[in-house]
């Protein structure tokens, strides 16, 4: 009988150790893939900022089409603001606050603003490095910039207005911007 | 090197003979039969609940094309009853991505309006909750796998019945013949026909024209647009037509990317289906453990009586084992059989709508691999146990 109830409590014990077995939490519901494009991100990147650069909310309310600008944003706005396997990503105004930016907030995901939707569609705009006939070039932005979730960027590049008010920046330079120390 | 082992050493490597087990299993007919009984239970509860898990995950599997994308409103997870994207969306989607497939002139864009809603037979019939949806004939370019297997594409005030939709209204399947009638969103519709889709999910809707839809719910937007890219163009494109039209708040998923999303979200009930099937296979290692200490245990002088005369103890170990095997071995068949028959096809209904359970190879295995561990299970303790005994005490046993 022994035998039994060992045999019993091996058994269950596997099928509830298979029942409960969860997965992590998901840090990041994009992957970084690897950079298979060929083309070289440096060309990209400033090692100065440069000067005179304004939030998206202000070049959205002042650009027109075709104007030269230095905007300002931090990469996010949705689940997923990258354009896999293209150098182009969302940012939205410093101003908007992400998750982390809220004390005691556990969202998985900071960078969609889920906390401030209604303020996001005024505030975002959509960065792309195109190619000479204006198609975004074919690298991961992630890979090519090494750039991620919720760090600042500052974009010299042409705005490209829709008749909806949409904008996208067609970029030519990215400068990043260091990451904030955390107030002592 | 044969020569060098002595009589008894190759007497103690000598099996005891396959018929001894099987006549053993006769000598007590009813105890067998009602084993087997129990075990064939056993293994047709474990199919079922496979067949269950294997119908749910064809039924998503099947439902997706990988060069058809969804674009549905921002921040909807994967809710598609609660998205609502503007009517001009289709036509902007197909005027501005490249890709989109074309074939003699039509696009390969289909704007759809999608609800669950309470669907009667008649306006004061009993309510169920079905889906609905809305349509242009663009649909069917889309949803390649669609066929109507009887009657017509719907006219106005028409609609077109999926396969599985009367298990999913909980209506008998004669009352969902063309011609008959249902009654959802304030108005009488009449069945215009039966489609299939492969086995997807699709087939437990009800499908009618989109602005017949529009007018009965008094919406002018769409939850939805599906959309077929050409072999040589990138979801990605559509992904950032998305991301740039941000006046649209619109959101783009690859359509086997949102089914394997839901699947997902199944993930607690598979695992608690995957648990049931776990408690079965207890319940039933029981089952035979009782069986078989039962069986053994009124037999120690009869295997006291084979080591003396030379059985080792391995030996009757194995047959015990093999009577084991024969009984859950027969029953894997009969329950195999059983489900063939009786439960392969059967549908059920769940929160998506409608799904065949499947006893296909894998649930088999599943079935067949439960059954050989029941015979291994639930015999090996018991022959181990009587195995302890000393040949003596066991010569005197009662």
């Amino acid at each position: 009988m022994k035998t039994v109830s060992s045999i019993a409590a091996l058994l269950l014990s596997l099928f509830i150790a298979a029942g409960c077995s969860s997965e992590s939490p998901t840090e990041s519901t994009t992957e970084t893939p690897a950079n298979t494009s060929g083309i070289d991100g440096a060309q990209f990147l400033l090692d100065a900022e440069p000067d005179g650069s304004s939030g998206v909310i202000a070049v959205r309310e002042a650009a027109t089409d075709g104007d030269d600008i230095v905007i300002t944003g931090r990469i996010g706005g949705s689940v997923n603001p990258w354009i896999k396997g293209r150098a182009a990503f969302s940012i939205v105004d410093p101003s908007l606050r992400a998750c982390t930016d809220i004390p005691g907030d556990e969202c998985e995901t900071p960078w969609d603003y889920c906390c401030e939707t209604d303020k996001l569609a005024a505030a975002t705009a959509l960065v792309k490095f195109v190619d000479d006939s204006g198609k975004p070039l074919a690298a991961d932005s992630r890979d090519l910039l090494s750039v991620k979730e919720l760090q600042t960027v500052v974009v010299q590049g042409k705005a490209q207005r829709d008749e909806a008010g949409n904008l996208t920046i067609l970029a030519s330079r990215l400068f990043v911007r260091p990451d904030a120390q955390p107030a002592e | 090197m044969s020569s060098s082992l002595n009589p008894l050493e190759i007497r103690s490597m000598k099996l005891l003979p396959w018929e001894y087990g099987i006549r053993n299993l006769l000598r007590r007919p009813t105890r067998s039969a009602l084993t087997l009984l129990g075990l064939t239970t056993v293994v047709l509860l474990v199919l079922v609940v496979a067949g269950f898990l294997r119908g749910l995950e064809r039924s998503l599997a099947v439902s997706g094309a990988p060069q058809t994308v969804i674009v549905f409103s921002l921040g909807m997870g994967e809710n598609l009853e609660y998205s609502s994207v503007p009517m001009r969306t289709s036509d902007l989607v197909a005027a501005s991505i490249d890709g989109v497939r074309s074939q003699f002139g039509n696009r390969f864009v289909s704007p759809e309006l999608y609800q669950g809603t309470q669907v009667r037979q008649s306006e004061d019939g009993d309510a169920s909750m079905g889906l609905i949806r809305g349509l242009t004939p663009g649909a069917l370019l889309v949803h390649s796998q669609i066929e109507i297997i009887n009657g017509d594409w719907p006219e106005p005030d028409e609609v077109l019945v999926g396969r599985l939709a009367a298990t999913k209204l909980g209506i008998p399947l004669p009352e969902l013949q063309p011609g008959n009638t249902l009654w959802f969103e304030g108005r009488n519709w009449t069945i215009s026909g039966t489609f299939s889709s492969n086995g997807s999910v699709f087939e437990s809707e009800l499908w009618c024209r989109l602005d017949d839809l529009q007018q009965a719910m008094k919406r002018q937007d769409l939850s939805l647009v599906a959309l077929t890219l050409s072999p040589q163009a990138n979801f990605e494109d559509v992904d950032l037509f998305c991301k740039e039209r941000l006046d649209l708040e619109l959101q783009a998923i690859r359509q086997t990317e949102y089914f394997a999303t839901l699947q997902k979200d199944y993930q607690p009930v598979r695992m608690l289906a995957w648990l049931v099937v776990g408690l079965i296979a207890a319940a039933g290692v029981f089952a035979g453990l009782n069986t078989m200490y039962g069986a053994v245990s009124g037999r120690v002088r009869e295997l006291a009586a084979l080591q003396t005369i030379g059985f080792s103890r391995r030996a009757i170990v194995v047959s015990v084992l093999q009577e084991g095997m024969i009984l859950a071995v027969t029953a894997a068949l009969l329950a195999s059989t059983i489900s063939h028959v009786v439960v392969n096809g059967a549908a059920v209904r769940f929160t998506m709508g409608a799904f065949e359970l499947r006893i296909d190879s894998d649930a088999l295995l599943i079935g067949y691999a439960t059954a050989l561990a029941l015979g291994v299970l639930g015999s090996l303790p018991p022959a181990l146990r009587v195995m302890r005994l000393p040949v003596v005490d066991g010569l005197k046993a009662l």
